[in-house]
């Protein structure tokens, strides 16, 4: 499969798997993902099912959903989950969804908390989520790799790039002001490509 | 009877203002429902609150799923769903107005420029948050690794089930942790 094509998911979507986002598959999913989401940073799931496997959305729209997902108060996975649903179903079907991300986190953080002592200090239920989580991280990087790829040819892009994951990640400043500075630098500046 | 009510009342109207300051995660709140659980309405002690964030943090979902802990303990069933949907809801359909709202004008010139604009600031905000979960579970070898084999997975075999992969890493992480 090519990269660096990803801009254009209608033509290459010849190796994808499955067809339509219909809600069952959604709500389905969404299951799934809640189910697995231990230490958060499912992001990247999405990104895999919605834009590398079905190609229902594409990378531009994803990655700007991304940033709109964590700006916005709440869980950035519940937000994101709105925002990739809502494009393909309406109201009901969008709290369809939420709802079947929530059932197992609900359930399951009950249940934690009744066993809490036994099981949370097991060392095998300790690496079992520590190592989702390291795989997690994993699919979190497919998103940079490719984000960085899409922009390599536009360098102010790569520079917000930059600047974003350094002062976020690295010098730990509030995430909104940052966000909103650097949002505005990067909207002017594809305003004045388009 | 009475009292029930009374408290699933409180729930609401003490943990949706939180919905809505749960920026970038919800850790940001979390000094605040402290404070407003243990010392002002008294449902939990200190240190029950410092036992629910830990199993919040170990459980799959959110770690703002500590409402839905607070809740069971103060009104069982009932006060868990409650402080769920009121930690849940505000914010969730503030998400959803929004992104309709903006949807709506997808073609406009304005909205191709905010998309287009957002992306990168989307795609440093993942790289960030990868540095911050790798420091969040300790980070090593095992997690370098890992995740360096799961991303190369992921790169090579793009049809490959999520479920395999994280479960990929789960099994990993416990051979590796495994006392020889």
């Amino acid at each position: 499969m090519s990269d660096n094509e990803s801009e254009v998911p209608t033509a290459r979507s010849i190796d994808r798997v499955g067809e339509g986002p219909t809600i069952a598959r959604l709500v389905l999913f969404c299951l799934k993902v809640g189910l697995m989401s231990f230490g958060g940073g499912l992001s990247g799931w999405l990104y895999r099912e919605f834009v590398q496997r079905r190609g229902w959305m594409t990378d531009e729209d994803f990655a700007s959903s991304f940033a709109f997902a964590q700006m916005l108060p709440g869980p950035t996975i519940t937000n994101l989950t709105i925002c990739c649903c809502s494009r393909f179903t309406g109201s009901v079907g969008v709290l369809a969804c939420c709802l079947a991300l929530l059932v197992g986190p609900f359930f399951a953080v009950l249940g934690l908390y009744t066993v809490y002592g036994t099981l949370s200090h097991n060392p095998v239920f300790q690496a079992i989520s520590d190592g989702v989580v390291f795989a997690a991280i994993g699919m979190l990087m497919i998103i940079c790799i490719r984000g960085i790829r899409r922009t390599i040819a536009f360098p102010p892009g790569l520079a917000v790039i930059a600047g974003t994951a350094f002062c976020v990640g690295v010098l730990h400043w509030p995430m909104l002001p940052v966000v909103l500075c650097f949002a505005a630098i990067s909207v002017t500046l594809a305003w004045r490509t388009l | 009877m009475k009292d029930d009510h009374n408290i699933l009342v409180a729930l609401i109207a003490v943990l949706a203002p939180f919905s809505l300051l749960s920026v970038g995660g919800g850790s940001a709140i979390i000094p605040g429902l402290q404070h407003q659980a243990v010392d002002i309405q008294k449902w939990i002690t200190a240190e029950q609150f410092v036992e629910m964030f830990a199993v919040a943090r170990a459980a799959p979902g959110p770690g703002t799923m500590l409402s839905t802990l607070i809740g069971w303990k103060v009104a069982g069933w009932a006060g868990a769903l409650v402080a769920t949907l009121a930690l849940m809801m505000p914010s969730a359909l503030l998400c959803y107005g929004v992104f309709r709202l903006s949807n709506h004008h997808s073609e406009k010139k304005w909205n191709r420029a905010l998309r287009k604009g957002l992306a990168p600031v989307g795609v440093g905000l993942s790289i960030a948050g990868s540095m911050t979960l790798f420091r969040l579970v300790g980070g090593g070898f095992a997690a370098a690794f890992i995740t360096a084999v799961s991303t190369m997975l992921l790169m090579l075999r793009p049809n490959m089930s999520a479920i395999v992969v994280l479960g990929f890493g789960a099994v990993l992480t416990v051979l590796m942790r495994m006392p020889i």
